[in-house]
């Protein structure tokens, strides 16, 4: 990361009803990446949410009703572009992320691996770390659907994903050029995977190690989750056959 | 016409009484009297009222030649008049229901990148008075074990 010296880059924390984990998360981020800026995209809160983030020091962009995670992020990429940062990372808010290991993602595009790097839960990290008790362990429904996912991405992209709905991304300016202009309110994280892919970008996935979740329990029921799994099957077929744009090209 | 007449003369044909035409040009006449007035009091755009004054004026000549409608039928390979009637009814406000969707979800998009702008600005706002952005006090950058 010491080439980001001069390059500046933005850290950005969708937040949904987070009061409880959201400045612990900004501490964490300041203290990993101390050149980032960080932006919370507040979406559309009504706890306290907006204010701990101010408070801790961090620029909040509200959005003044819940839009889903699909337009948080992409607020969030909006805001990267428009401020001509070169780099950008999100997390999300409830605790699950290091930032350390954000730090790492950052790492991979500032070198210019990648355009897009993913922190895949799934991934074997090469270092055979043992796994900490408060090691991140997926429910079953999650698993059901994340290889559902991993199978039909692999198949519209040929390239191999295992964390597909990862929400832990470090990404560049062509990319934040793609994602802010097109992005899927209703199903950010495959679409934009299958998307970058299709317009050629580069995208890898880097092993991290998350945590369980601090609060809040998943959004996940079941049903929830087979519509979830519809929705995206959807998706995924439909952005087979959508046309490429060139404009992410230049 | 002579082809639906022979076909009339094969089988006996289920068609609209005269009762039934008086009724639906009534109703025709009264929607589309509707529409003029949602559009009077601002309660319907013009550009979306169209489509349903078509209606209205397709009911009207449905009503008034019920000629029309036989030969409907007989395309559709359908004897009763009113079955082809409601067939076509029904696929009208399928196809109605699907246009309304397409405009909902052009709506939605737009009130996305609507209340996203306005993040932005206020964000912005927030930047510039230089409430954001700097690390406060209490929070000092502490440099870590960073890789």
């Amino acid at each position: 990361m010491g080439e980001s010296l001069e390059m500046s880059t933005l850290v950005f924390i969708p937040a949904w009803n987070e009061q409880d984990s959201v400045a612990e998360v900004i501490a964490d981020v300041r203290e990993q990446i101390p050149a980032a800026d960080i932006l919370v995209v507040d979406d559309g809160s009504v706890d306290a949410t907006a204010d701990h983030a101010r408070a801790a020091g961090a620029t909040v962009a509200s959005l003044p009703f819940n839009q889903g995670l699909g337009a948080a992020l992409q607020t969030g990429y909006l805001y990267a572009l428009r401020e001509g940062y070169d780099f950008c990372a999100h997390l999300d808010s409830d605790g699950q992320h290091p930032a350390s290991e954000v730090a790492r993602l950052l790492g991979e595009v500032v070198s210019d691996r990648a355009d897009l790097v993913l922190g895949s839960r799934y991934r074997e990290r090469g270092d055979g770390e043992p796994a900490d008790a408060d090691d991140y362990r997926p429910t079953f429904s999650r698993k059901v659907g994340t290889s559902v996912f991993r199978f039909f991405l692999t198949l519209a992209t040929r390239q191999r994903f295992t964390d597909t709905t990862s929400g832990m991304r470090a990404a560049n300016r062509r990319v934040m050029a793609l994602f802010s202009e097109n992005y899927s309110p209703d199903f950010a994280e495959i679409e934009s995977l299958q998307l970058a892919v299709r317009q050629g970008l580069r995208v890898e996935e880097v092993p991290v190690r998350m945590l369980e979740r601090a609060g809040g329990s998943s959004f996940l029921t079941p049903l929830r989750s087979a519509f979830f799994i519809f929705k995206g099957l959807v998706v995924l077929l439909v952005g087979m056959f959508r046309p490429r744009s060139v404009e992410a090209e230049r | 016409m002579s082809l639906s007449l022979l076909v009339l003369a094969a089988e006996p044909k289920v068609s609209l009484t005269a009762q039934t035409r008086i009724l639906a040009a009534i109703l025709a006449l009264a929607f589309m009297l509707l529409i003029l007035d949602l559009i009077r009091r601002d309660k319907l755009q013009e550009r979306y009222s169209v489509v349903w004054f078509v209606a209205g004026l397709g009911m009207l000549v449905g009503a008034a030649f019920p000629g029309l409608l036989s030969i409907v039928a007989d395309v559709m390979g359908v004897r009763d008049t009113n079955v082809a009637l409601f067939s076509i009814v029904l696929l009208l406000l399928l196809g109605l229901a699907l246009n309304f969707s397409v405009i909902m979800s052009r709506q939605a998009a737009q009130i996305t990148r609507l209340a996203q702008e306005r993040a932005l600005d206020k964000a912005r706002q927030q930047g510039a008075s230089g409430n954001g952005d700097e690390p406060h006090g209490e929070s000092a950058p502490a440099q870590s074990s960073r890789s």
